[in-house]
């Protein structure tokens, strides 16, 4: 037994089990679970997802971006050639104009009409739970199927609402003329994601302290200066989440356009022009080119409002 | 008595072996023909969603019954199957076995598919021959569109090959016949130039409460309906473009009838421009929606009873906008007509063997019964979609008093249209290029900018020009391409 463990552990056969026991060298379990390599247990198989699936195509679009290829072929190695061709690409600058156009209204319309939708169900009323229920079923649906259900609904002749609208003496709108298609398309996002803002905001306003705001009461602070001085700055630091989550998300956006307008009657954005380039012309090199683009627009607008959060928070100043 | 005999007994001969004969060449390839396929190993297919592959999914556990090859069949929205397959196809892959592939891709595809008539010389018993005799009861138009520089690539599945749907009801109303010649001077038909299109889309254009047919409409009416959308228009102006006698790029042949090179010529962008400019004209007569329109919508239109002519229409929604009509406009009846021209978008949804597939031979089998007489009957009888087989379309069960209308009517349409646009089918260039597929989904971004007013049409006919060039020159490395100033 002795001579086993100790061939084992190459240490001196005539030790006693105790001794053994104290030197011996620790099993792959002790090393995974001890104190010092605990946490590098949990990371390494995140870490190694991560690496796969996230790293590995960011390196493999980083080094298209700089070839030309068409899934055809060796990639021939270009340069810049495709950043320079994107930056004189008109369809290209249109798109991403009308993407920060939709982030603007998107964000301001979401926040604005949610803060005032959870001021207004931060009280008590009748029938709050099935109100707040119903509040939450567009973000249940998948929002390809949301877009194509209001293609339909907004359609000019048949869609549910010019019918609703002529019904009431309104007329038809026709929602995807060039001038409207844009706002429409903000308008189909605002309705699926105000539910999010809405209810982020609704729990910052529910874990506000009490008392700060009964002594601006008592002092005879009026509702407008309570919202503005107290209830605003606190909720900011979830104003921003919001702000930097969205501004993520809307960068990206696709499914609103794929089942209504396929980017026509102008509302190409940019995700849609790196999906036409990179997937149905396969011009892999130069949607690579676009993607990273998006991606570091994407770093450099969140790197922005991260630094703000931080400074509402009070972490930097 | 014994010369009468041996005079009888040689003409019931002669007799008996003509109706053999006649038997035998009328006999059709079906599940029986098969022979034992060696190569068990399951087989990997992907087809779009809908009625056509529901009913057809029988057919194929019929198959597998019979050889003993497993087929697993994925199944996505259409506009997904090119980028699916795409990706498969080029990285080698070999996971799809057989291929579903829209005729514009053919040559695209052809390095990564199998010349069929090499997998019949290699797995059939009857031979090249046999696969010959078998094929040549399909449309020789669409036949054509699954050839790659004189290969067969793939055999046809249904075709959705184009044409013009009217109100053949109001087109055969005498007021309605009357009031037009009093109006433009000439007889009510269904358009051929695109002035009378034109005329027939202003003319039927009328307010809620105006008359059609003697009587009080209730609701606005359109003359047109079109599909402008960023997605179907390409195939509406494909079929004004080839009617002009033009196309995308000119197909120039060596003496020996090789490809040789594709030239923009002067007279593809004029043409271009003119159909761009036609087009653009005709929409003011058709409902605002159409600017984002898909074939469903503008089916509804006309079903509905909202608009009187489509002037491109997939063949395969003829039934479908028939059965609305009959819902909707009690005395409605359409009639199927070319298109402005003559020479429609044409083509089908195929199939072809991949060059990678793990089991080639079960592969072409199942292409084989895909496209047999017994397959396509079931697209058309179950699946409510057309088949490209001439013996399909020419069954007397299409042509009854019941089934005339809209079948019979339908049937006799794409026989006669396919007969007479084989001889420029050859040279569509679509079905010359490597491009083809690429060049085809960027014309359904950029022929709707015009329409929308996003470009003018001096932009637009530019930038096609231009996205030609550049994607079939990146593309297609086999035939050059050039632009003739």
């Amino acid at each position: 037994m002795n001579a086993n463990r100790a061939r084992e552990t190459l240490i001196d056969p005539t030790l006693s089990d105790q001794a053994l026991a104290v030197v011996r060298k620790p099993s792959v379990w002790e090393i995974l679970t001890s104190e010092k390599y605990f946490k590098w247990t949990l990371l390494i198989p995140l870490l190694l997802l991560l690496l796969v699936f996230m790293l590995y195509p960011l390196f493999y679009c980083i080094y298209y971006s700089f070839h030309e290829w068409g899934m055809q072929g060796d990639a021939l190695f270009i340069g810049l050639k495709n950043y320079r061709q994107m930056l004189h690409d008109g369809s290209f600058m249109e798109a991403l104009a009308r993407t920060l156009e939709v982030l603007v209204i998107c964000i301001v319309a979401e926040l604005a009409i949610g803060l005032g939708l959870a001021l207004l169900w931060n009280r008590e009323f009748k029938g709050q739970n099935i109100v707040r229920g119903l509040a939450l079923l567009p973000l249940l649906v998948a929002p390809l199927v949301l877009s194509l259900l209001w293609n339909f609904m907004l359609e000019y002749d048949f869609g549910a609402v010019n019918q609703i609208l002529t019904a009431v003496g309104l007329g038809k709108v026709y929602w995807w003329s060039p001038q409207f298609a844009l706002f429409t398309i903000c308008l189909i996002t605002i309705w699926q994601w105000l539910p999010f803002s809405i209810f982020v905001l609704l729990a910052g306003l529910r874990s506000l302290p009490r008392d700060v705001f009964e002594a601006a009461k008592v002092d005879g602070a009026s509702g407008w200066y309570t919202f503005r001085r107290l209830t605003l700055p606190m909720l900011s630091p979830l104003i921003m989440i919001i702000v930097v989550l969205r501004t993520m998300w809307l960068i990206r956006l696709f499914d609103p356009l794929y089942g209504t307008t396929r980017g026509g009657v102008g509302t190409e954005l940019l995700d849609w022009i790196v999906y036409r380039t990179a997937f149905v012309y396969f011009d892999v090199g130069y949607g690579s080119a676009m993607a990273i683009f998006s991606l570091f627009l994407t770093i450099a607008l969140c790197a922005v409002m991260f630094r703000l959060l931080m400074k509402s928070l009070g972490v930097i100043k | 008595m014994k010369r009468i005999a041996a005079l009888l007994s040689c003409a019931l001969v002669i007799i008996g072996g003509t109706v053999v004969g006649a038997m035998a060449q009328d006999a059709k390839f079906g599940l029986e023909d098969i022979p034992e396929i060696k190569n068990k190993s399951a087989l990997n297919t992907i087809v779009e969603t809908g009625q056509v592959w529901d009913r057809i999914m029988p057919y194929i556990e019929e198959f597998t019954k019979k050889t003993g090859v497993k087929i697993n069949v994925e199944r996505v929205a259409s506009p997904v199957v090119y980028s699916k397959e795409n990706v498969e196809l080029m990285g080698g892959t070999g996971y799809y076995d057989v291929v579903y592939v829209e005729t514009a891709w053919t040559t695209e595809w052809s390095a990564y598919l199998h010349k069929l008539e090499e997998l019949a010389s290699k797995y059939d018993p009857a031979g090249v021959e046999g696969f010959r005799q078998d094929i040549a009861h399909h449309s020789p138009s669409i036949l054509i569109c699954g050839q790659a520089y004189g290969e067969q690539m793939v055999l046809p599945f249904y075709t959705y090959h184009m044409s013009m749907f009217v109100r053949q009801d109001v087109f055969d109303d005498p007021t309605e016949q009357a009031n037009f010649k009093a109006k433009y001077g000439y007889e009510l038909k269904a358009a051929a130039t695109a002035k009378e299109l034109y005329d027939q889309g202003e003319f039927f254009t009328r307010k809620k409460g105006d008359l059609l047919k003697g009587k009080p409409l209730e609701h606005d009416l359109y003359g047109l309906a079109m599909m402008a959308g960023a997605y179907q228009i390409n195939d509406e102006i494909s079929c004004r473009m080839w009617g002009k006698g033009a196309d995308y790029a000119t197909v120039v042949r060596d003496a020996d009838g090789k490809l040789k090179e594709f030239v923009i010529t002067k007279k593809d962008k004029d043409a271009l421009k003119e159909t761009f400019a036609e087009y653009k004209k005709e929409l003011q007569w058709a409902s605002p929606g159409c600017l984002t329109a898909n074939f469903d919508f503008v089916v509804a239109q006309q079903g509905e009873g909202r608009a009187i002519i489509q002037p491109h229409q997939f063949s395969n929604c003829f039934a479908w906008t028939a059965s609305i009509v009959k819902e909707k406009v009690p005395d409605g009846k359409l009639g199927i007509w070319p298109t402005v021209g003559g020479q429609p978008y044409t083509g089908a949804w195929s199939v072809g063997v991949a060059k990678a597939s793990k089991n080639p031979e079960a592969a072409y089998w199942l292409v084989r019964y895909l496209a047999s007489f017994e397959c396509h009957q079931a697209v058309m009888k179950e699946g409510g979609q057309l088949s490209t087989r001439m013996d399909v379309l020419s069954d007397p069960m299409w042509h009854t008093a019941e089934n005339k209308y809209p079948f019979g009517i339908l049937c006799d349409y794409l026989i006669d249209s396919w007969k007479k646009q084989a001889a420029y089918v050859p040279n569509y260039w679509y079905f010359n290029t490597k491009a083809g597929g690429k060049v085809y989904e960027m014309q359904m971004n950029v022929f709707h900018k015009p329409m929308a007013g996003e470009a003018s049409v001096d932009q637009a006919v530019q930038e096609v020009v231009a996205k030609t060039l550049e994607l079939t020159s990146k593309f297609d490395k086999t035939v050059p391409i050039r632009e003739e100033k």
